[in-house]
């Protein structure tokens, strides 16, 4: 690859916007049902239905071009993209041109080794999805529970100049989205898309032969197409070839891009008002609302997560990519607990579950309760620090509190010294050998005795006072 | 190159045009075209367009989900099903 | 003589004269033709005379939803199909009693202004068989002047309820656009068009509105006010070259001004000099949001498919070649055509820009004077088939009824009796919401000019 070569990226990002019902009518916007059944005359096309605006999509519209920096239009309205496809009902697409909810913004990533960098964000407009197409072998099946689903669109300036920087770029555009509470932002479940423009010049000489980048489905994906495109066209580019303006297609399983075929007619989209639907006037009211639903952003989260609590950057890096997580653990530290234990915890043994159950902390029964008084029976001496990793599982298994968890498994520490003292004493009779050779000076072998005490205690047995009464034994 | 620039506007329509047909209207289509070109001589660059009835106030709607109570009549309009898909020969 | 509403309901109100009543609409209808289908269904009588207009049957466009029946707008690619849905505008005038009777023929997608659009049937004027009814609610149209019903359902995007109400000799009414939902109303020109009302009596139609008007949730264009009037003392009328209009209409034109003079009123000509826009206007703009509106039938969800083809696109374009006739292919054509990259601005664009011109005009002009007479046609219903009157040239003379739809003002056509054996009339404008002056200067007419039926036409005050 010529390093003299710059290189321009551009993203148009897709995200379903979490609401109850469709973009224009009232059908559920679930996913997962039934084919078919999410489906009524308006998002089907019947004649003589009219799209119905949904509030809280423009909502959340607003919302993500407000945390982008854009510039909100106080205005709005939408558009009609027309082109011919079995998936579209109406055979247009409700979408937005003229004057999309924000303009003109900008976001800081932090591409971590590559450094912080500004990116551009060109516009974020609202539009309609379409049904799903499945092919089966000598037919199409059309499942339009999809269609009229609402969606977000964020197209990115060429502002990005790598493959690893457009994949960092959408790892942190999932977590703004998800802190947002506007989309899931799922890449491999489909409620969110990326595609990328890419072109390459000598420096100076701006945007070179623009190639689209399609059918790439996670953020990986979108890295190694990325990585592959630069490399074809520098090779290209060096050689005196022509680089084609096109569109080419992510194929994951040979690792390649391949050109998309041709249409006969290039498309003309024919954008007009769309007349059904007057515009949206976003009044004093409607901002202030917006402005309420506003939070901290994932990279500002994550450099106070390390200023203020002083976390290190990995247990910072994982806790502001889950804002559950965040939650979590600041609520936790308000209870009164060490941040850095609290850090030091999630990091470990919570990841270890999640990761264990492939789960997410949201779909847990842990909780900043729970949590914290967990952490306290530890503080208390109530239980060590083993058994609390035992009632983390139970928490996580049985949805219970960790003290009715302690309680029921009998787990709450021996620290009463006649107790305690009983199970020393059969430890040390049970072991003779064992005495005699730490009365012969090796030490070392005390601490294998306090393991027995443990063992037979079911690691109940309180180390400190233990240790105390097994020295005062054996002298 | 009339003709043509009604072939590209009829593919865009999705309209299949026969030979009758294409000699009926594009004949139609030029004389309405014409017509519409009349308009050049209105003095009008310092008008915004009127695309619709100006409303006053917004309309949105609430997010909320109303189901359509009849489904399964929307799925009998269609000329070919497999059981609740709609079903189009196939595509590529 | 009793109001309109009481002469139906007292009348149907007897089963054995609603047996005779469908018997005489059925003999009546193989003639004319203004039905594509017909029935009268059970009803609970005793609680329909409680009603502002229970017991009046109704005949409805075939291009709007009323549930469980038939909507094919006139077109092949809806010859089947069925509406899961009421409109409503129906569904408001059924709460009031009124009774939807059937669906009338109609110009394909209401695209032509003498029903012989109409894929599926032919429409003649009760007046003279030989002759269409207008268009494109032509079908309404001819069930109320034959006497079939006392009031009809249609849609005005050009002229479309005017123009075939001044063919047949009865009322025609074209809201303030947005005032009554369009929700059921099947899109040919969204910006444009509004549904509207045809009736042989002022306060019959009156009421019709009144029930229909309202804020839709449905229809988020659609909005509810005072409907309101002011006291009309000045009245403009268009000063038109008298080359334009065919003698009879000249003539029913000057009479009206006459009779208004009589009456008190001030009329005094004006000049609209954004008329010689208004058509290339209007029909730039309502075929270019038609290309979008009809691009919803493709023989897929529903509608008349076209079988196998080898890819969906091919499929799409074989239903769409089928199901639609000439004209609306045509329409379809020159709306693509407008609005494509490198021709929107010259066309869509600068037609968008006319229109806000021609509403400024007119604007000025109602805030002197809250009437505007016009014409609502150059000719009397003309011939079938009629060489005189090619279809480019039934376009042209949209002119004066276009100009409503373009500015979205409430418009009223209203009969000024028969000459040379065929209907005459002319149409008032006013401002936005100003139906009331509408109304009123119509009953003043109604005194002068009632509306008066055909030979042959259904008495219903004679059925006993
Ligand atoms: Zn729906």
């Amino acid at each position: 690859m010529n390093s003299s070569l710059k290189i321009f990226i551009g993203l148009e990002i897709h995200i379903h916007l979490k609401t109850e019902s469709k973009m224009f009518c009232p059908c559920s916007a679930h996913y997962g049902d039934e084919p078919n059944t999410n489906i009524c005359p308006i998002c089907l096309g019947y004649p003589g239905t009219l799209p119905l605006l949904n509030e809280r999509a423009i909502e959340h519209g607003y919302l993500v071009a407000r945390a982008l920096g854009c510039r909100l239009s106080n205005r709005i309205s939408f558009a009609r993209k027309n082109y011919f496809y079995p998936d579209m009902p109406k055979n247009y697409q409700i979408s937005q041109h003229n004057h999309p909810v924000g303009i003109g913004g900008t976001i800081e990533v932090d591409f971590n080794d590559l450094g912080a960098k500004r990116i551009r964000i060109h516009n974020v407009h609202l539009e309609e999805d379409a049904g799903k197409m499945i092919h089966a072998n000598d037919a199409t099946l059309l499942d339009y529970n999809r269609a009229g689903y609402p969606l977000l669109e964020i197209v990115t300036e060429p502002d990005l100049s790598r493959g690893e920087e457009a994949e960092l770029f959408l790892r942190d555009f999932q977590r703004l989205v998800r802190y947002l509470k506007v989309s899931d932002g799922n890449m491999e479940e489909g409620s969110m898309k990326c595609d990328a423009n890419i072109s390459i010049n000598l420096p100076g000489r701006g945007l070179g032969t623009k190639v689209e980048l399609k059918n790439m489905n996670s953020p990986r994906f979108v890295r190694l197409a990325l990585g592959y495109e630069i490399e074809r066209q520098s090779k290209l580019f060096n050689s005196g070839g022509e680089i084609v303006q096109e569109t080419r297609l992510w194929n994951e399983n040979r690792d390649i891009t391949l050109p998309m075929r041709r249409k006969e007619t290039p498309d003309d989209y024919r954008y007009f008002p769309e007349p059904d639907m007057p515009s949206f006037v976003s009044n004093a009211a409607f901002l202030k609302r917006i402005e309420n639903q506003l939070v901290e952003l994932p990279l500002a989260k994550k450099r106070r997560l390390q200023s203020e609590y002083d976390l290190k950057v990995e247990q910072a890096e994982f806790i502001h990519n889950d804002i559950a997580m965040v939650t979590l653990f600041e609520d936790t530290v308000k209870s009164g607990a060490s941040a850095r234990n609290v850090a030091a915890w999630l990091s470990s043994d919570v990841r270890k579950l999640l990761n264990r159950d492939k789960r997410t902390l949201a779909d847990t029964p842990l909780n900043a309760s729970r949590f914290s008084s967990l952490l306290t029976l530890v503080d208390q001496g109530r239980i060590s620090g083993k058994i609390a990793k035992n009632v983390l599982k139970d928490i996580f298994s049985e949805d219970a509190d960790p003290e009715s968890i302690v309680e029921k498994k009998g787990w709450f520490q021996i620290s009463d010294p006649n107790e305690l003292g009983k199970i020393v004493d059969q430890v040390v009779s049970q072991n003779p050998d064992v005495i005699e050779i730490i009365s012969g000076g090796d030490s070392k072998q005390k601490s294998w005795l306090m393991g027995e005490i443990m063992r037979v205690s079911n690691g109940k047995a309180a180390p400190e006072l233990a240790k105390k009464i097994l020295d005062e034994r054996i002298g | 190159m009339e003709q043509d620039e009604w072939a590209v506007t009829a593919e865009l329509a999705a309209l299949k045009l026969s030979e009758g047909e294409k000699k009926r209207l594009v004949k139609q289509a030029e004389q309405m075209r014409k017509l519409y070109l009349s308009m050049s001589s209105a003095v009008v660059d310092n008008l915004e367009p009127t695309t619709h009835a100006s409303v006053v106030k917004n309309r949105v709607r609430k997010d909320e989900v109303k189901p359509f109570k009849d489904v399964d009549t929307l799925l009998d309009a269609s000329n070919e099903l497999d059981d609740r898909f709609f079903l189009i020969p196939n595509v590529l | 003589m009793p109001p309109v509403k009481q002469l139906w309901f007292s009348a149907l109100n007897k089963p054995h004269v609603r047996d005779k009543y469908v018997q005489r609409v059925r003999e009546i209808d193989k003639k004319i033709g203004s039905f594509l289908s017909f029935k009268l269904e059970e009803q609970d009588w005793t609680a329909l005379g409680r009603k502002p207009l229970g017991g009046v049957p109704v005949a409805v466009k075939d291009n709007i939803a009323v549930r469980g029946r038939k909507l094919t707008c006139g077109s092949r690619i809806l010859e089947n199909f069925v509406a899961p849905y009421t409109a409503t505008a129906i569904r408001r005038l059924e709460n009031a009693g009124a009774l939807v009777v059937g669906k009338t023929n109609m110009d394909e997608f209401g695209m032509g202004s003498s029903n012989e659009h109409s894929a599926l049937g032919r429409t003649s004027n009760p007046w003279d068989l030989q002759r269409v009814p207008g268009g494109s609610s032509g079908g309404s149209a001819a069930a109320v002047a034959a006497g079939l019903v006392p009031l009809a359902v249609g849609s005005d995007t050009g002229g479309s309820v005017r123009q075939p109400a001044n063919f047949c000799g009865i009322y025609g009414f074209k809201p303030t656009y947005g005032s009554i939902s369009r929700y059921g109303l099947t899109a040919y020109a969204s910006s444009l068009e509004v549904i509207g009302l045809f009736a042989v009596d002022i306060r019959l139609l009156e009421t019709a509105f009144e029930t229909m008007h309202a804020e839709d949730e449905f229809d988020q264009s659609s909005f509810s006010t005072n409907i309101s009037g002011s006291e009309v003392k000045k009245i403009a009328m268009l000063d038109i070259d008298p080359g334009m209009l065919e003698t009879p209409v000249a003539e029913a034109y000057t009479q009206a001004a006459q009779i208004l003079r009589e009456r008190g009123y001030v009329v005094e000509k004006v000049n609209l000099v954004t008329l010689k826009f208004v058509i290339p206007s209007y029909y730039t703009i309502a075929n270019a949001e038609a290309s979008a509106n009809l691009a919803r039938f493709d023989g897929i969800r529903y509608g008349s498919g076209s079988g196998y083809s080898q890819n969906p696109i091919n499929l799409i374009k074989e239903a769409r070649s089928r199901g639609f006739g000439d004209e609306v292919k045509l329409r379809i054509l020159l709306g693509t055509y407008v609005l494509r990259s490198g021709f929107k601005d010259q066309y869509y664009i600068k037609a968008q820009r006319v229109r806000t011109l021609i509403r400024k005009e007119l604007g000025v002009l109602l805030r002197n004077y809250p009437l505007l007479l016009m014409p609502v046609f150059p000719t009397q219903a003309f011939l079938r088939a009629d060489s005189e009157m090619d279809n480019y040239k039934q376009r042209l003379s949209d002119i004066f009824t276009c100009l409503a739809n373009l500015a979205g003002l409430p418009a009223l056509s209203v009969p000024i009796g028969i000459n040379r054996g065929l209907p005459t009339g002319v149409q008032f404008v006013a401002p936005a919401f100003g139906e009331k002056s509408l109304f009123d200067i119509a009953r003043g007419f109604s005194e002068v000019f009632p509306v008066q039926f055909p030979p042959g036409a259904l008495e219903i005050e004679r059925m006993r």
